[in-house]
């Protein structure tokens, strides 16, 4: 790849918040599994198998996966975050993989919170602003 | 086509597998089958229901019952009822919840609302291993303002500017370091990132590094750039597999879109950044052992100057910072310094992260502005302490650090206030300990950590903690002498005095300051060969005999119970308790708070079980022991203190007198704790088997009334004062005087004495231990009709017991939280109400609960005909004269002058009992009766020269060993009550009693630890 | 360490672990510093690191075989002795520590019938304690081979070592 400028960083930036699928409305919910290595030995990893098992039997392609690191509450873990297009992003907890069946189901698939498996919704505070 | 009366839906989905649903289908056709019923009942597979969690799920047409968590168990008992009988099996129906839960917002969960984030601000938001969506969220724009707008020097001013010091430990001003190695003359630099991250119970490197790496090599960056660093590397343990790999992948990225490599951005700039895998060494976390390390040696400290920024790595000038440190960077730069200064307290600028685990109910990382109070960090964000337990307190800084205890809850998380408190910031590993916790057992934990990890370079810390450690180790094994504790400070000093590196020189901080705070843990160790914390194993048989106060031996009369041999069982008890079928309904139960079988499910009965054995066993019968010595005792108070004490010295042959003011022996046993709790008859029997040793027991005789207290010291030779608290303390508020204001101690004796109590309809009282719920109980029986608990603080902080309270609540009794008493008001000299004062929680108070403050203007009216205070008690000393040799304390208690509290100033006369410590419990004053006989006897036998005492030989009682082969979870056996009903306008005992199967049950749980293996 | 000792002392290893060995010494020979990477590969692909292989390693990076030596007997990720079929490893950082890590090594110890640092005698598992693996959230921890086990408790120690028998 040729070398990046600041003009090119800003690129990125824009492109990135442009072409992000899920911004952009070309996907409906977005899927987050917390994967730091206390999720992981907690079970993340099985949690995003099923969550992937679920996405491809579902046969649906308006559902967009992915991971990132721990949230802070490792002692609440596996957790995964489902952020429906243009609503609250919403935090579950101590998953199992039924649960993570069920949330695909009611909640991705069906648009139902699934309440008692819930830790919060929202975002977080950032510094500063 | 067929038809068929009911349909029975198996799901089959991937879910309901997963939990068994095929074992389900396979249990419903053998059952349908067998039942003959193949004709009438169809079974059907289905596709998942979408309700995977509540699996496996089944549903029955045509009623459309929808059943959860089936078993193949539960088939039976579902076609029986259901399809056969025609009634749905209610345990397994799916239950709609009563009314809609509200989702709380992030912000509204303290963990996360006091959270403030920089370092982790993208935290959960970002997938680590793609470098477009750090981008987004401005990565790489700090780095780029800086290489593109800002020179060096600038760069170095703005984060000297912010205030930020490093985070790895010692918190030197990140800016000035830089501004050292920019000054340095030096052909190639170095920038280096410490990610070894050896503190144990410290993740906040670990985690940014798998969270987001980039902001580490952005963080990078910028230094590099700044001091001219043309190499960087990281330092990162090789615990850290995920974190190593997601910062190659960093890596890689970077140098792809030319962010590292030459010409960086094109500002001219280039770096080049390797990642280099630690082997395990807790020193590589001092900065020159890294740089040897990485230099391919072994790494061991060098003695600075010359400094890293001088010559550091290789020779050349170095900076190193660690993970949290570097990943603050590029937000400084994007948003400046002096926004980043205006965060935090003076000298600590911005946020730190702690790594919050241990004892706590919400582990995890935690980013809080500097100047956020320790006590915040652990009771707000981290939920306070798991299972109800008591704080103890909190490591701060590691091995290196020092503890924080409930005394110091209000500090301000800065560097400076830290290590006023003997600790230190340290990376942030906050570890929190409960009231489980032994400090002389974490000191050393700490002491062989530091000496495992001694590089052993210098001889103050490789032989310094050497000798430290093995003095722990003796304490901890019961082995401890006087002088240890001062030999401990002596050889800290000096190895913090002279060690080389931060290590060693930090070696003894752990030592120091649990000496510091808990010295009487240390003691207790070293003199009463007791652990507190039933944590130093090589002191005690069981953690439930050494936590109790006179040592019983639990879990053998509970494996006596599981032979159905009570007699022994008993026998076994009265060895060390006097009083077994009081303290089985009376006893707060230390043993039970440190029994392993609650690290299971649930602590043992052990009260329970005792008064099991109290109420059923055989007791054998009590032989007068004739006196054989010409000392005479006299001991006054006839409670559980004064009659255990004038038991053993019966025994061991005085003539003892107790004389007792009311007209019944038991002292708070049988005028304070309420009948219903504690029948009398229980008391009497008890009191009666002491008297059968020979002991005589005046009651209805006051001493300073009925007999002066100085004919009875010419009468006897020792005096025992076991008089009790009896007086309770006043609100010290307005209208005190009105008639209908008691005293809690007060109104029950006079319900006990069988007075005519006249109470009115509604009643207040105010304190939150367990004499307020007695007095609360007590005014229901007595028929009031409002009866209402006034509590300054909250549930969680009130002293008394838990079933005692919730027995309160089963009964009327109304609680009121955060509210305190202000005034009385009356009429006709009668109280008619109470004005009370709203609280809220404020700052933590020295014994670790916060401390209530009042609400202005909060003030309201609650009407009352009667109060009772039942705040606390103190002793009635006025039969004391005048002028005695006896020596009162500045609050008007007695002044004690000894170790184990039972020695006045005169040298005849002792005391024990509530009179000595304030208000106590029963087993603690059986302990304190046990104490002074032994020290009465000591100090005759001194004073004569004659020779100890020594025990009589026992019988032997053989204890079997009989314990389940599997161990299933299963909670402590509920105690039969009396209804709730059948409780008003009487006293009649509520608890009933275990049952022998019940009893038998519940002893089987016994996970007898007092075995050898 | 003669000739022979030291064929002897390789023995034990394949044609293709050594020829590893030595392309790993190639590979790093011409880079400073290059001890503590190249004897993390050589315990990668070889298990252990008995004296033979240090010559080996000595000789070949062209250093003094007492700095190889002093260098893997500092570090605790280096072993001298051979290790199990699946290693475990008890947490015994503090936060493990406070929430009872010290009983379930006990436990293990027990189970296994080694102490720390030892293997068992059909070479299926070794033990081994570390100072806190960073992932406290789930005190009390045990890693076996790749695999974390968090929020252990003794009486569950026998089913998880099941699945590695």
């Amino acid at each position: 790849m040729a070398k990046l400028s600041i003009n090119d960083l800003k690129k990125i930036k824009d492109k990135v918040e442009k072409e992000d699928q899920f911004r952009a409305g070309n996907k409906r919910v977005k899927l987050t599994v917390h994967m730091g290595t206390c999720g992981i030995a907690s079970g993340a990893k099985s949690i995003l198998d099923t969550f992937m098992n679920e996405i491809s039997e579902a046969n649906v392609n308006d559902v967009l996966i992915t991971t990132s690191g721990c949230i802070g509450i490792c002692s609440r873990e596996p957790l995964a975050t489902v952020e429906e297009q243009g609503k609250e992003p919403i935090v579950y907890e101590f998953l199992t993989e039924n649960k993570a069946r069920q949330i695909f189901k009611q909640h991705v698939l069906g648009g139902k919170i699934q309440t008692e498996f819930v830790l919060a919704r929202g975002r977080e505070q950032e510094g500063g602003k | 086509m067929k038809v068929f009366r009911s349909h029975i839906l198996v799901c089959g989905g991937t879910g309901c597998r997963a939990s068994g649903s095929e074992g389900v289908h396979q249990a419903v056709v053998r059952e349908i089958t067998a039942k003959g019923l193949s004709d009438e009942v169809a079974i059907v597979e289905t596709g998942c229901n979408g309700f995977c969690a509540a699996g496996p799920i089944m549903v029955i047409y045509p009623e459309g019952t929808f059943y959860q968590y089936v078993k193949a168990d539960d088939v039976k008992e579902i076609i029986e009822e259901h399809i056969i009988k025609g009634r749905p099996v209610q345990r397994l129906m799916y239950k709609e919840p009563d009314k809609e839960v509200p989702i709380p917002h992030m912000l509204d969960i303290p963990f996360f609302g006091k959270q403030m984030l920089i370092a982790l601000k993208n935290r959960g938001l970002i997938d680590a291993e793609k470098i477009d969506e750090y981008i987004a969220r401005d990565g790489y724009m700090g780095a780029a303002k800086a290489l593109t707008e800002l020179t060096p020097d600038e760069v170095i001013e703005e984060i000297k500017k912010s205030g930020l010091r490093g985070r790895g430990g010692g918190g030197f001003p990140t800016g000035l370091k830089w501004s050292f190695a920019r000054k340095s003359q030096g052909d190639v630099k170095y920038i280096l990132c410490n990610a070894d991250e050896g503190d144990p119970g410290a993740f906040m490197d670990r985690s940014i590094l798998e969270a987001d790496p980039h902001a580490v090599l952005e963080g990078m960056i910028i230094g590099g750039y700044s001091i001219g660093a043309s190499k960087g590397y990281i330092y990162c343990r090789a615990e850290y597999p995920l974190a190593i790999k997601r910062l190659m992948l960093a890596i890689e990225q970077a140098k792809d879109y030319g962010l590292l490599g030459d010409d960086i951005l094109g500002s001219g700039y280039s770096l080049d950044i390797e990642v280099y895998q630690g082997a395990g060494a807790f020193v590589c976390g001092e900065e020159t052992a890294l740089m040897g390390s990485i230099e391919g040696k072994r790494g061991m400290p060098r003695p600075r100057p010359p400094f890293p920024a001088v010559k550091g790595l290789w020779e050349k000038p170095s900076v190193l910072n660690n993970v949290e440190t570097y990943a603050n960077i590029p937000q400084i730069v994007l948003k400046g310094g002096s926004w980043y200064s205006s965060i935090g307290t003076e000298r600590s600028k911005g946020t730190k992260v702690f790594a919050l685990t241990g004892a706590v109910n919400n582990v995890g990382l935690v980013e809080v502005p500097m100047g956020t109070p320790i006590g915040d960090i652990i009771f707000d964000i981290g939920g306070g302490i798991r299972n109800g337990k008591g704080y103890k307190a909190a490591q701060l800084g590691g091995p290196s650090g020092g503890c924080i205890p409930a005394s110091a809850l209000n500090t301000p998380t800065d560097y400076e206030e830290i290590v006023k408190l003997g600790a230190i910031m340290g990376s942030g590993g906050l570890i929190v300990m409960d009231e489980d916790t032994c400090m002389v057992d974490t000191a050393r934990f700490f002491m062989e950590f530091c000496q495992e990890e001694s590089c052993g370079k210098c001889t103050p810390c490789r032989e310094g903690t050497k000798r430290m450690l093995q003095i722990l180790q003796r304490i901890c094994k019961g082995e401890g002498r006087d002088g240890d504790i001062e030999l401990l400070e002596e050889l800290a000093t000096i190895i913090k005095d002279s060690a080389l590196c931060g290590l060693g020189q930090t070696a003894p901080n752990p030592v120091l300051s649990t000496i510091r705070y808990f010295r009487d843990e240390y003691e207790a160790h070293i003199y009463d060969k007791k652990c507190p914390a039933a944590v130093c194993s090589a002191l005690f048989k069981s953690p439930c005999q050494h936590a109790c106060p006179i040592e019983m031996d639990v879990p053998a009369y509970i494996a006596l119970i599981r032979a159905g041999r009570l007699e022994d069982a008993y026998r076994v008890m009265k060895k060390t308790n006097p009083f077994p079928g009081i303290c089985g309904r009376v006893c707060p139960q230390f043993c039970a708070s440190k029994c392993r079988r609650g690290q299971l499910d649930e602590p043992m009965a052990i009260a329970w079980l005792k008064r099991y054995i109290a109420d059923n066993g055989k007791k054998p019968a009590i032989e007068p022991v004739p006196v054989t010595r010409k000392e005479k005792v006299a001991i006054i108070g006839a409670g559980p203190a004064g009659l255990t004490a004038a038991q053993d010295l019966a025994k061991r042959g005085y003539k003892v007198t107790v004389f007792e003011e009311l007209p019944y022996a038991g002292g708070m046993m049988r005028y304070a704790i309420p009948e219903y709790r504690l029948p009398r008859d229980v008391i009497a029997e008890e009191v009666k088997d002491i008297e059968a040793l020979g002991v005589e027991i005046r009651t209805s005789c006051r001493v300073g009334k009925d007999i002066s207290f100085d004919a009875l010291r010419k009468d006897y030779d020792i005096v025992v004062l076991a008089v009790g608290a009896h007086n309770s303390w006043k609100l010290g508020v307005e209208g005190e005087d009105l008639k209908g204001v008691w005293g809690a101690t007060e109104f029950l004796r006079e319900v006990n004495l069988g007075r005519d109590v006249k109470i009115g309809a509604q009643v207040a009282i105010v304190g939150g231990g367990n004499s307020a719920i007695d007095a609360a109980r007590t005014a229901v029986r007595l028929g009031a009709k409002d009866v209402t608990i006034l509590y300054r603080r909250e549930r969680k902080d009130m002293p008394a017991w838990e079933h005692e309270i919730v027995a309160a609540e089963h009964e009327g009794v109304k609680i009121e939280y955060l509210v305190a008493p202000v005034k009385l008001v009356g009429k006709d000299g009668k109280l008619s109400g109470v004005v009370c004062q709203r609280m809220r929680l404020g700052e933590f108070d020295r014994s670790g609960r916060r401390k209530p403050a009042p609400i202005e203007g909060s003030e309201y009216t609650l009407s009352a005909e009667t109060i009772i205070p039942a705040i606390s008690q103190s002793a009635d000393t006025t039969f004391i004269p005048e002028g005695s040799d006896i020596k009162k304390d500045k609050w008007g208690g007695i002044e004690i002058t000894n170790r184990s509290k039972n020695k006045t100033t005169a040298e005849s006369v002792f005391i024990i009992g509530d009179a000595a410590t304030g208000p106590a419990t029963v087993v603690e004053a059986i302990a304190m009766g046990h104490r002074v006989a032994a020290d009465v006897d000591a100090s005759i036998r001194v004073k004569n020269n004659e020779p100890a005492y020594k025990e009589p030989a026992e019988e032997k009682i053989d204890i079997p060993f009989e314990v389940d082969e599997e161990v299933v979870e299963t909670p402590r056996a509920a105690m039969p009550e009396l209804a709730v009903t059948d409780r008003a306008g009487n006293f009649q005992e509520v608890e009933l009693g275990y049952t022998r199967e019940i009893a038998f049950k519940e002893a089987c749980r016994c996970l007898r630890c007092d075995a050898e293996i | 360490m003669d000739r022979t000792q030291m064929e002897a002392g390789l023995a034990e290893f394949t044609a293709d672990q050594l020829e590893q060995v030595d392309e790993i010494i190639g590979r790093y020979k011409s880079k400073p510093g290059a001890l503590i990477p190249v004897l993390e590969k050589v315990q990668d692909v070889c298990g252990y690191l008995p004296m033979a292989l240090q010559y080996r390693v000595a000789k070949g990076l062209n250093l003094p075989v007492a700095n190889v030596y002093g260098v893997v007997t500092f570090y605790s990720f280096f072993t001298m002795v051979p290790r199990g079929k699946h290693v475990v490893r008890v947490c015994l950082g503090t936060a493990c520590y406070v929430r009872g890590g010290q009983r379930i090594l006990d436990e293990l110890v027990h189970n296994l019938g080694i102490q720390p640092g030892e293997c068992t005698e059909d070479r299926n598992f070794s033990l081994e304690t570390v100072r806190c693996l960073g992932a406290c959230g789930l005190a009390p921890v045990v890693v076996i081979d790749e695999d974390t086990h968090g929020q252990m408790k003794p009486a569950k120690l026998a089913g998880v070592l099941a699945q590695y028998r």
